[in-house]
Formats: structure tokens, C-alpha cells, sequence
């Protein structure tokens, strides 16, 4: 790359920290790499509870969280404009040359791409689900995200099923797509120091107990495992309206010694319940990515899962043992599980995840995606206007409108607060402390 | 491609594999489109082919229906104008109660003696109650203008035809497991109510009995009846549906011409505009499956 260009980046999405989630850590840790590199992050989400205003995270991370309360499954309501002041005072403050958004269901993250581009800046987008092309939800989505996407600059997806997922639905050429997948904080999950026997063996599972993460699915296959090994036990944390389904299966075959269940288990702790396993199982229908697995297979489990989206991806099959969403299968692939699993070495895998995964190759990645978009040629208003145009016959027009209004008010908002009027923010650099972030890369290497 | 298989003495390009772990790929940069994209999409999985002549004889189950409705608003105004007195429709009544229960014992082919009494005993609680209330219909909208009732009855029959379960019926034969549809309900419910408006117009109490009881006859029964029909014989189904449409088409004819063209025209619209239709905006189906699909649970969740 030779000589390394600065970028001053916003982070823009509805879903950050108090809150918790794959989305949610990826901006997190890839703000975290992203200042080592030396550049400049910002993140803007909105007020959660009380939590508003200007925080500072480790490492110097400015979060935004932007007095703007959340209607609908911690999403802002979606006013299309009424988030231009603020976000265009957050880019003038902050000299911020690239606005990167995350997750196609932020109605934030859409709003400020949108403003973003209006006001002439490149813009990142990364999406982090899939969705299908059948259902009601899943038109108007996509028709959404081809608004955003119609403009953006560069996208970013996390695995390559996710890809042709994204250019399926927003026609955006290929070429302009970045796979770059998540990654697990390796130093967090780390496996035991002494590995628990082998006598008993213990399946873990750590999911939310919905549909979609395939809670019928456990409801079926649990049983059955139970009735073919004697000696297998399951640990099933997270809390959701799929749990009274499998509290009545626990009482129906008589399970209560066990199948233990936790209920909702903070991240925190997600790595004591993981070490007290040997086998981890995700039952999800649907997944881009699935981060749990990382997490798993970081802490030194052998991993069943569904074979569903991105998962396929994400892991080496001799660290995987992948199944049909189907009960039967997904018995035969915990009965696999289990004869391979005397030659796991937990320790051995979690040195193997070191090399697979870190969230500084992913940063390093992403700031050439940057880059990227920052050397694309610039583009006047009536360019951009008809690329919005060729989005469908009505839609096309609708989102032109949409935007000419945008310029419209951009422009009224200089006049009646003009750039110069705006306080910019001095940088400043945090001198001491600089390799304290929650990565302890250092510790590790001690151990 | 071939310096793949051959290796060793010069530079090889690894192959790009479609793995999300181990870094950025050699070679390939993160925005590299593989031949092996989309590969895996499969377009239009799930499209059933129609045919023009199949679809056309399905929508036959639709004209039929539509001609019953008719005769029965035929059969309320020609009360309603007291051109039928209230013995003929009590004739009637009993015609079409022991012609239905004929035809569903030929078509059900299940005949036993205690069968038969379960449902003599159900029908004569049925008209018993029906005959108790009968009063209480007669002076239900005594207070509202004929118009507004007449108005409401076309709206509450036209939500009825447009929520109708033309596939199956509402009422089910004894033992099926299948529930009927939220809309369904709500059909056979309209209808109902509109046959209570109708009858509460009428000016003596033998005439709401003898109206009410013809209108719920067919409401309820004549669904199940001509879907034992058309179970089993279709040209048996054909038939009687051609006959219907005959009848009920000569007499609309003799009560108003403009009725008889809206009826005529509506009808060819059913059975011949709308299967062309539906065939012709076929070729527009346009539908993507691929891995980022939910998967399907392969069983029923409620056990």
C-alpha cells in the first residue's frame, strides 16, 4: 500500500453499545483497530435510556449517541430528514471524510448515508443479514436498500453468501461489493486451562430461543440425543418465546437432570458457559455470518451446525461438522460430533482461530475498502439523480424526489447556519495507555 | 486455471475459494467476483405450470356459487314483492333440504340408520330455534329505511362472495380435522346477517321462518354440497353447474335485462377473462431461491 492515508471515518448505525449483538461488535472492535491504525473513528447511534449525548469509549472511541428515541425494535422512526441537521453538524465538526453505515434494518444508518451523499461525501455500506425475496417484509426491505445502496460508494458484506445476496437485491455491479468477513476477540475466549472430561459429554448452546435462530429445531433433536447417548448433557443459555417449547420437551421425556437451561446469559459470561462444553450447537435457519461459531470454536469446541447462508464460510471443515435444518441429520452430525471429538485439542484450535480470525486484518481490510472509495471519481447532483431513476418506474422517481428534497433542505441549512459558523473539534491524541483496549493482545502473549 | 493442477517450478495462483476465514485470499482481493458467483441461485423453483383448460374448469366452481347467490337474492325479492307466499317457500324449504340430503348420502356413500337420526334430531332443534326467534327477526330494523337495508344486504353478499372459500366449504362433512379459514368465517357470517336483514322486512312471522330457513339452508349446506359433488364426478359437477347457470340466467332475464347483462358479463369474466389472464401474467413470475433463504422446518412445529 506504501504510504498510509489518514481517513476521518463515521461510524453510523442504529445498533451500538449498551447494546448488544454481532452488529454491535463488529463496529466496536473495527473503531477499535481502525484508531490503532491511526486513523480517526466517530460513531453516531441513537440515545438509549439515559445514555445521550457525547461518551468516549476506550481508546479514545467519540460515540454520538444522538438524543433521537428508538420506536421499534431499537430503531429511530424513520423521518427521512429529520436527522440532517445533526448529522451534518456531526461531519463538519468532525472533518469526517468517509461515512460508513451498518445493517440494512437501521433507518439511522439509511438516513445518514442518504444525507451523506447529499452533502457530497463518499459512504461505506455494510450489511450484516440476508433476507429473502418471498415475503412482504422482505420486497419493502429491499426496495429500501436499494434506495441506500443505489448511490453508495463502496459496500461491504460479511461473507460471500451475504455478497450475492446483496447484489441480488440492490443490482449493485459486483465489483463494487468488498467481502470482509467479522472476526472474534480471540483474547476473550479463550478455551480452559484444564479441559473437562470426557466422561460426560457436554453440548452448549448460546442463542436467542427464537425461530429463527432454530429453537423448534432443538426441541427435536434433543430428545433424540439424549435417548441415543447416555452420557450427553446439555447446557442451553439465552432466554426468548421459544423457551417454554423446550421446557415442555424437558418435562415430556423427562430431561430435567439433563438439559439445564440459564436463561439469558450476558456476553460477559458467554465465555464461562462455552468452556464448560465440549460440543457447541447452532440450530439457526438463517445466518449471514454467526459470530458464535467464532466464539465457540475460539474457546476450543468442535462445532455443530445448520448448514445455512454464510455459516458453510466461516470455519475449516475439520473444525465444523455441518447438517441439513433437519432433525434427523442433525442428530446423525452430533453423533460425528461425538467420535471426533477424542481428537480435538481445544488449545490447538484456539491457536489455529488466532491465525484464521482478527479484528486487525479485518480493519486492515476495510481501510482499503476506504481507500477505495475515496479515489472513485466524484459525481454532480443529475449523475446521481439517474442512477436513482433506473431503481423502477415509480420507485425510480419516488427516490429522486426523495433526494432532490434532501438537496433542497441541505441548502436552506447552509444558508441559515452557514459551514464556517460550525465549531470544528481539535483532534487530540492519547498519549499514554494507547495499547489498553479491551484486546489485550499483549496479556496474551504472556501466556 | 492449469497452474493449479500442474504446481511447483513456477509461480502458482492458488484458487480462489469461497471461505470467509484465514485473511484477505492471495492474489484475490476482497472485491474479486468468483465464476462461481451465483451459481447456486435457482430461478423460478417453486412455479406451477397452469394450464389454460384446467384453470378455466376450476373458475367453474366460482360461476356456480355466483348463480346460487343470485337465485337466492332472486328468490328474496320475489318475496319480498309477495309474488311467492310463505307455503311455497316452506315447500321449497323441505324440496331442498330432502334434495341435498339425497345427494350427499349418494356422494358421501356413508348411509346408517343412526347417522340419519343424529341429523334428523340436529335440523328439527335448528328449525325449532329458528321458529322461537322468528318474531324477534321480524321487528329487528323496524326503525331503518328498506333502502339502507337493502343497501347493507348487497354489501354484506358482495363481502360474502369476495371471502367465500370456493375450494372447499365452510361447514364440514362430519370427522374432517381441517379448520375453515379466519375468512371463511367472516364469509359465511356476512351472509348471514344479510339473510336476517332481508327476513326482517317481511310482513308476517311464517314468511321470516320460511325465509330465514331457506337462506341458511343454502348459505350453509349448498357449499358442502356441491363440494361432495365435485368430488365425486366432475362431469357430474359440469353438468349441474351448466344447468345452474342456464336457470338462474333465464330467470335474472325475466326480472331485469340489465341484471341479466351484468350476470352474463360477469360470468364470462370468471370463466374465460381471468384464467387468460392468469396465464398470460404467468410469464411475468419472476422468483429467486438460493442459500440465503430461511430454511424450512421439514415438520409441524405444533405436535
Amino acid at each position: 500500500m506504501g504510504d498510509q492515508k489518514r481517513h476521518r471515518i463515521l461510524m453510523v448505525s442504529d445498533f451500538f453499545y449498551p447494546n448488544f449483538g454481532g452488529v454491535e461488535s463488529h463496529i466496536y472492535y473495527l473503531s477499535q483497530c481502525l484508531l490503532k491504525l491511526g486513523h480517526k473513528v466517530v460513531v453516531m447511534t441513537h440515545a438509549y435510556g439515559n445514555r445521550s449525548g457525547v461518551r468516549y469509549l476506550t481508546g479514545g472511541l467519540k460515540v454520538y449517541y444522538v438524543p433521537w428515541k428508538p420506536f421499534l425494535m431499537q430503531n429511530t422512526l424513520p423521518t427521512f430528514y429529520g436527522t440532517l441537521p445533526i448529522v451534518r453538524t456531526i461531519l463538519i465538526r468532525e472533518k469526517i471524510t468517509l461515512v460508513h453505515g451498518h445493517q440494512a434494518f437501521s433507518t439511522l444508518c439509511h438516513e445518514a448515508l442518504m444525507h451523506g451523499r447529499t452533502m457530497g461525501y463518499k459512504v461505506v455500506f455494510t450489511d450484516h443479514s440476508l433476507y429473502g425475496f418471498a415475503d412482504v417484509g422482505s420486497i419493502h426491505m429491499n426496495k429500501v436498500l436499494q434506495f441506500t445502496l443505489a448511490d453508495v460508494t463502496e459496500a461491504i458484506c460479511v461473507s460471500h453468501t451475504s455478497k450475492e445476496n446483496t447484489v441480488l437485491r440492490s443490482g449493485l455491479p459486483p465489483e463494487k461489493v468488498f467481502v470482509v468477513p467479522n472476526a472474534v476477540d480471540t483474547a476473550m475466549f479463550k478455551p480452559a486451562l484444564n479441559r473437562p472430561s470426557t466422561n460426560e459429554i457436554i453440548i452448549v448452546v448460546v442463542s436467542r430461543l427464537v425461530y429463527r435462530k432454530g429453537a423448534d429445531l432443538l426441541v427435536e433433536v434433543i430428545p433424540e440425543v439424549c435417548r441415543m447417548f447416555p452420557n450427553v448433557r446439555f447446557i442451553i443459555g439465552g432466554d426468548g418465546p421459544k423457551r417454554v417449547r423446550l421446557e415442555e420437551m424437558r418435562e415430556k421425556h423427562g430431561l430435567q437432570d439433563r438439559v439445564e437451561m440459564l436463561g439469558a446469559v450476558p456476553h460477559a459470561l458467554v465465555r464461562s458457559v462455552l468452556i464448560s462444553g465440549h460440543i457447541f450447537l447452532n440450530s439457526s435457519l438463517t445466518e449471514a455470518f454467526c459470530i458464535a461459531i467464532l466464539e465457540a470454536a475460539s474457546c476450543g469446541l468442535l462445532t455443530v451446525s445448520t448448514r445455512v447462508g454464510g455459516v458453510p464460510e466461516v470455519l475449516p471443515d475439520d473444525m465444523v461438522v455441518l447438517a441439513e435444518p433437519d432433525p434427523g441429520d442433525m442428530v446423525q452430525a452430533i453423533k460425528k460430533a461425538i467420535t471426533m471429538l477424542p481428537t480435538i485439542d481445544p488449545q490447538e484450535m484456539h491457536n489455529r482461530m488466532k491465525k484464521l480470525y482478527d479484528w486487525h486484518d479485518v480493519a486492515k481490510r476495510t481501510a482499503i475498502v476506504y481507500d477505495h472509495a475515496l479515489s472513485s471519481s466524484d459525481q454532480n447532483l443529475i449523475e446521481r439523480l439517474s442512477r436513482y431513476l433506473s431503481c423502477g418506474s415509480w420507485a425510480g422517481k419516488l427516490f429522486c424526489l426523495v433526494m432532490l428534497i434532501d438537496f433542497l433542505l441541505w441548502y436552506f441549512l447552509k444558508l441559515w447556519q452557514p459551514d464556517e459558523n460550525i465549531e470544528v473539534v481539535p483532534d487530540f491524541k492519547l498519549t499514554c495507555n494507547q495499547d489498553q483496549g479491551p484486546m489485550l493482545d499483549n496479556h496474551d502473549e504472556k501466556t | 486455471m492449469d497452474s493449479s493442477t500442474s504446481g511447483g517450478s513456477y509461480h502458482t495462483q492458488p484458487k480462489w475459494r469461497k471461505v470467509a476465514y484465514g485473511g484477505m485470499q492471495p492474489g484475490f482481493d476482497d472485491n474479486h467476483t468468483d465464476e462461481s458467483f451465483l451459481e447456486d441461485i435457482v430461478m423460478n423453483a417453486n412455479v406451477v405450470k397452469r394450464d389454460i383448460l384446467k384453470v378455466m374448469l376450476d373458475s367453474v366452481s366460482i360461476s356456480e356459487y355466483l348463480c346460487i347467490v343470485t337465485l337466492v337474492g332472486l328468490v328474496w325479492t320475489y318475496t319480498l314483492r309477495s309474488t311467492l307466499d310463505e307455503n311455497s317457500l316452506l315447500f321449497l324449504d323441505i324440496g331442498l333440504l330432502g334434495s341435498g340430503f339425497l345427494i350427499l348420502l349418494f356422494t358421501e356413500g356413508s348411509l346408517s340408520l343412526s347417522l340419519l337420526l343424529h341429523y334428523i334430531l340436529n335440523i328439527s332443534y335448528f328449525t325449532t330455534g329458528l321458529y322461537v326467534l322468528a318474531p324477534i327477526y321480524q321487528t329487528l330494523t323496524r326503525s331503518i329505511s328498506s333502502d339502507s337495508i337493502w343497501a347493507l344486504s348487497v354489501s354484506l353478499i358482495i363481502l360474502h362472495l369476495f371471502l367465500h372459500d370456493y375450494s372447499g366449504s365452510t361447514v364440514r362433512a362430519p370427522g374432517d380435522v381441517k379448520n375453515p379459514s379466519l375468512t371463511s368465517c367472516i364469509s359465511l357470517n356476512a351472509s348471514i346477517v344479510a339473510s336476517v336483514l332481508i327476513a326482517s322486512r317481511l310482513p308476517s312471522r311464517s314468511h321470516v321462518f320460511a325465509i330465514m330457513l331457506f337462506s341458511l339452508q343454502v348459505f350453509l349446506f349448498a357449499p358442502l354440497v356441491f363440494y361432495s359433488i365435485k368430488k365425486f364426478s366432475l362431469h357430474l359437477h359440469l353438468l349441474f353447474s351448466f344447468c345452474l347457470v342456464t336457470i338462474t340466467l333465464v330467470y335474472v332475464y325475466f326480472l331485469h335485462q340489465l341484471f341479466f347483462i351484468l350476470l352474463a358479463s360477469l360470468l364470462i369474466f370468471v370463466t374465460i377473462v381471468c384464467p387468460y389472464w392468469l396465464i398470460r401474467i404467468q410469464e411475468f413470475k419472476f422468483e429467486i431461491n438460493g442459500p440465503w433463504d430461511e430454511a424450512k422446518l421439514c415438520f409441524d412445529i405444533r405436535d
